[in-house]
């Protein structure tokens, strides 16, 4: 699917009036291939600042040193020693500064908000980032850290972390002309001990179309010793409608990271599943997630190739768009068969069945179609709006045996499905994000990769939106 | 023969070590390779031991620039040298540590009753490292190597098939990390950038590496370690890369070798050397038997892997916190601490990191750092800075002038580390018997 701006681009007189127009051309995404690498921010610099009384420098110390980052830390006199014993520990020289000098190049910017205890405690995010702005590179990171405005005891502290939320919202569209993603760390009472590898995920190449989004951390057990490379080696998962796409790309990120991928796909796509399969060491399952023993099916499959499963991605979904007055019942039927009861069923048969290990994975993929709604898709809609309703009891059910349920909800993503969208309502979908381009199927799959990834642990029934900061929806 | 598998758990002692000198690449030894290298190290090590041949068991050898029509250096050795053809032998290569793994392979070996008595030890003959000349011509000739006979159209065949020239043409030999193709000492000299370690610091060190060689050598503590070698031009007696004139300021006129601007040079790292070194091992009840009185013995060893893209060359720095946390003992229970100077720069990291409770805590898990060098100890006779590294006779080297310093000194305990190629870390502890 050629993005048609890029080839219009080609064409001075073409790119002369987009630019009159203000329309941006988008800067290719900086993605990483393979599996997950040692230190995945081998030089770069990362520039470290925060409020008063922040209490996640050393957990961001840690993280950069790992990581492979030169950490050039702003002010924050008592976190020094934090970094100075990274830098230490990792052979990483640190930088200690008072002010950003002129020729500082940032690849990417950390923000430790978490010890902002009310709205004066705001301006030091002014203070620490408008300098920084303009020094951020193409295709780098901003993540600012803050705590749950709904756990503060009082108006002001809660209004000063809610504040981050339309801050990173905005500064994420000013900078998705670069290539750049601006996101939130939130970080509720209990679950400083789980930052680093959401932290690490965040800076890193794999969340390339992850923009202006809070990615919540809940209490737990501490995620130290959760792998960095190879994090589902011995693990095994199921993608439904894995023949292709995003599924496809999905089983093969997965399969990547050292887990055993069992390709669902229908019936009459068992040629390509079985092609898949052979090549990612997996196995292959035809099957009809709507028929009424699919769940016993699907349980005696897992058993017999899998032994158990620890991470189970529901990625099929139909689309059967038509206005409401004009939708027969099978297109209403289907859509919700697919994409909302087959999936709830099956969940709830695996779990009941012991199929699923604890400590699992459960991920769901929504859509910002069924957060925001779209002409001729009320079908489709209800069943992704569905699928964010479930999660809600799902996550805390499945939680008591440690399995993290959370939903992701793609944007316009480069697929089969959105290129049979027509042409010009189809570029309008690209162009409506802050880094104004689809994502690709590896987009997705990276972020099912990371949350099906022991580190993740603290990420729990929430709704992860990777939509290149998409304007449409809240 | 020995017992295999005895009950009771045998200690394997070194009785000996002996070593060329260490001349400069494309020197003295030019016309000296591998094997006649290994062969004037062994005879020097019978000759000062007067062991009889028949004792021997086995010859356990370590290279780097292994021949490639004869790999097996010890056993060449053995035949070279008309050992009883039962005196097995085996050549190990674990870059710069190929020696002392050969050591600890032969004390190993001892300690299962698999042998009683066993030469070990390394060398190498950079100068006469083979120059590879490009895989595709020996793909080209393969019609040519099996044997079948070339009309013209088949030589037009073979023809064509040795362009570019540039794929066949030889390849300068290079000290280069196959997995990032970096050059060791481009690797080193990002360590010194991430770790702080200045220039200054650098030639410093070096130049202490030099005077404290040559005050060994002018003692004459080196004497008994070292042994003539005859060559066509004469003999040779000493080791011809120390320096006792060199200083910092002649160091600081050095121009950087492996980066603009860095911090490396020809004066802070070790060089090109030839070279070879034997120790002599035995289980303890046949040393007594055959009447020889021990140095020291082995308390541990360990063999780490550290990542070659991160720092190559940080090895030591957990490799020998493992082998002192084995033998049961502290880096201050130490008398002797003998580092391996591959790079002046890698040696000062890997001293940080040991004295650093951030890398501890971060890379061994442990509470507190591992502890402070002490100068005092540290390569007290020079190190491969100023003695030359002629890669794997420096784990024979380092052995021998260690064992030989527990007994000169009266001291009980040293601790070995060495870097190697890979991304290898290795370490000792030997113990005075």
């Amino acid at each position: 699917m050629a993005d048609f701006l890029i080839n219009l681009s080609k064409n001075p007189t073409a790119k002369g009036l987009l630019g009159k127009v203000g329309v941006p051309l988008p800067v290719p995404l900086r993605r990483a291939d393979g599996p997950w690498a040692e230190r995945p921010l081998e030089g770069r610099v990362v520039v470290v600042g925060g409020a008063a009384g922040a209490l996640l420098h050393p957990a961001i110390a840690t993280t950069l040193g790992r990581a492979g980052a030169r950490a050039t830390l702003v002010g924050q006199d008592e976190a020094a020693s934090a970094y100075a014993e990274a830098a230490e520990a990792w052979g990483r020289p640190l930088t200690h500064i008072d002010a950003a000098p002129d020729d500082l190049r940032a690849d990417a910017i950390v923000f430790d908000g978490t010890g902002m205890a009310g709205m004066a405690d705001l301006r030091a995010l002014y203070d620490f980032l408008q300098p920084l702005v303009r020094r951020v590179q193409k295709c780098g990171r901003v993540v600012v850290i803050g705590l749950d405005p709904e756990e503060q005891t009082t108006p002001g502290a809660a209004a000063a972390h809610a504040a981050l939320d339309g801050f990173v919202r905005s500064l994420g569209k000013e900078l998705g002309r670069k290539g750049a993603t601006v996101n939130r760390l939130l970080v509720r009472d209990g679950a400083e001990a789980r930052v680093e590898p959401a932290l690490r995920w965040l800076l890193s190449d794999r969340s390339a179309f992850v923009d202006l989004q809070t990615l919540p951390l809940s209490a737990g057990e501490p995620t130290d010793g959760a792998p960095f490379t190879r994090p589902l080696d011995g693990k095994t998962a199921l993608v439904t409608g894995a023949a292709r796409g995003i599924g496809a790309a999905t089983a093969r990120r997965l399969a990547d990271e050292g887990a055993k991928v069992m390709i669902l796909d229908r019936p009459d796509d068992l040629d390509a599943a079985a092609s898949l399969a052979r090549e990612l060491g997996g196995v292959p399952l035809g099957l009809d997630i709507t028929d009424a023993d699919a769940g016993p099916r699907l349980a005696a499959a897992i058993a017999e190739h899998l032994g158990g499963l620890d991470v189970l991605v529901h990625n099929a979904g139909v689309t059967r768009d038509k206005t409401l007055g004009r939708m027969d019942p099978d297109r209403w039927d289907l859509t919700i068969a697919v994409n909302l009861s087959a999936v709830l069923d099956l969940t709830a048969h695996l779990d009941q069945a012991g199929a699923l290990r604890d400590g699992g994975r459960v991920v769901l993929l929504s859509s910002i179609a069924g957060l925001a709604g779209n002409a001729g898709q009320t079908n489709y809609a209800a069943s992704k709006a569905g699928l964010v309703g479930a999660l809600g009891k799902l996550a805390p059910a499945l939680g008591q045996r440690g399995v993290t349920v959370n939903a992701i909800a793609p944007g316009f993503i480069e697929t089969r499905m959105t290129a049979a969208i027509p042409a010009a309502i189809r570029e309008v979908g690209r162009r409506l994000s802050a880094l104004s381009q689809g994502g690709l199927p590896r987009d997705i799959a990276d972020a099912v990769t990371f949350l099906a990834s022991p580190g993740a642990a603290g990420v729990q029934g929430a709704v992860l939106r990777v939509c290149g900061g998409s304007f449409i929806g809240a | 023969m020995p017992a295999i598998h005895a009950a009771k758990p045998r200690r394997a002692v070194i009785v000996a070590g002996v070593r060329t000198p260490f001349v400069r690449a494309f020197g003295d030894f030019l016309k000296l390779d591998a094997i006649g290298l290994g062969v004037a190290a062994t005879r020097a090590l019978l000759a000062q031991t007067e062991l009889a041949h028949q004792h021997i068991d086995a010859i356990v050898w370590g290279g780097v620039i292994l021949p490639s029509g004869a790999p097996n250096v010890g056993r060449e050795i053995a035949l070279d040298m008309g050992l009883p053809p039962s005196v097995e032998a085996m050549t190990v290569s674990r870059a710069c540590a190929s020696g002392l793994q050969a050591i600890t392979l032969a004390a190993a070996a001892i300690e299962r009753g698999e042998a009683d008595v066993v030469i070990a030890g390394g060398g190498d003959s950079t100068s006469n490292a083979e120059v590879k000349v490009g895989q595709r011509l020996v793909h080209a000739l393969a019609p040519l190597a099996l044997g079948k006979k070339l009309g013209p159209k088949e030589a037009l065949q073979v023809l064509s098939q040795l362009t570019p020239i540039s794929e066949i043409l030889p390849r300068k030999p290079e000290i280069a990390e196959r997995s990032t193709g970096e050059l060791m000492g481009e690797a080193c000299e990002r360590m010194a950038e991430r770790n702080g370690i200045t220039r200054e610091a650098q030639d410093a060190f070096a130049v202490e590496s030099h005077h404290k060689a040559a005050a060994a050598i002018a003692s004459g503590v080196l004497d008994d370690e070292l042994a003539a070698v005859e060559t066509a031009g004469g003999p040779v007696y000493a080791d011809g890369l120390v320096r006792p004139d060199t200083s910092v300021e002649k160091l600081a006129k050095l121009r950087p070798v492996f980066a603009k601007g860095g911090t490396l040079t020809a004066g802070n790292s070790s060089p090109l050397t030839d070279g070879a070194g034997a120790v002599l091992l035995m289980s303890e009840e046949a040393a007594k038997a055959l009447g020889y009185t021990p140095l020291a013995a082995f308390r541990s060893w360990s063999y780490v892997g550290v990542d070659p893209a991160d720092q190559l060359l940080i090895g030591p720095a957990l490799s020998m916190p493992q082998a002192l946390e084995r033998a049961g003992m502290t880096l201050a229970d130490m008398d002797l601490v003998e580092i391996h100077e591959a790079f002046a720069a890698q040696v000062l990291c890997v001293t940080q990191a040991l004295a650093s409770g951030a890398f501890a805590k971060a890379r061994l898990g442990r509470d507190q750092a591992v502890g402070e060098v002490d100068p005092q100890k540290l390569n007290r006779w020079g190190g491969s800075l100023a003695l030359g590294h002629p890669f794997a006779a420096t784990g024979a080297r380092m052995v021998t002038t260690a064992a030989r310093a527990l007994v000169r000194e009266d001291a009980q305990t040293a601790v070995l580390g060495i870097c190697a190629a890979g991304g290898l870390g290795a370490a000792a502890v030997l113990e005075r018997v």
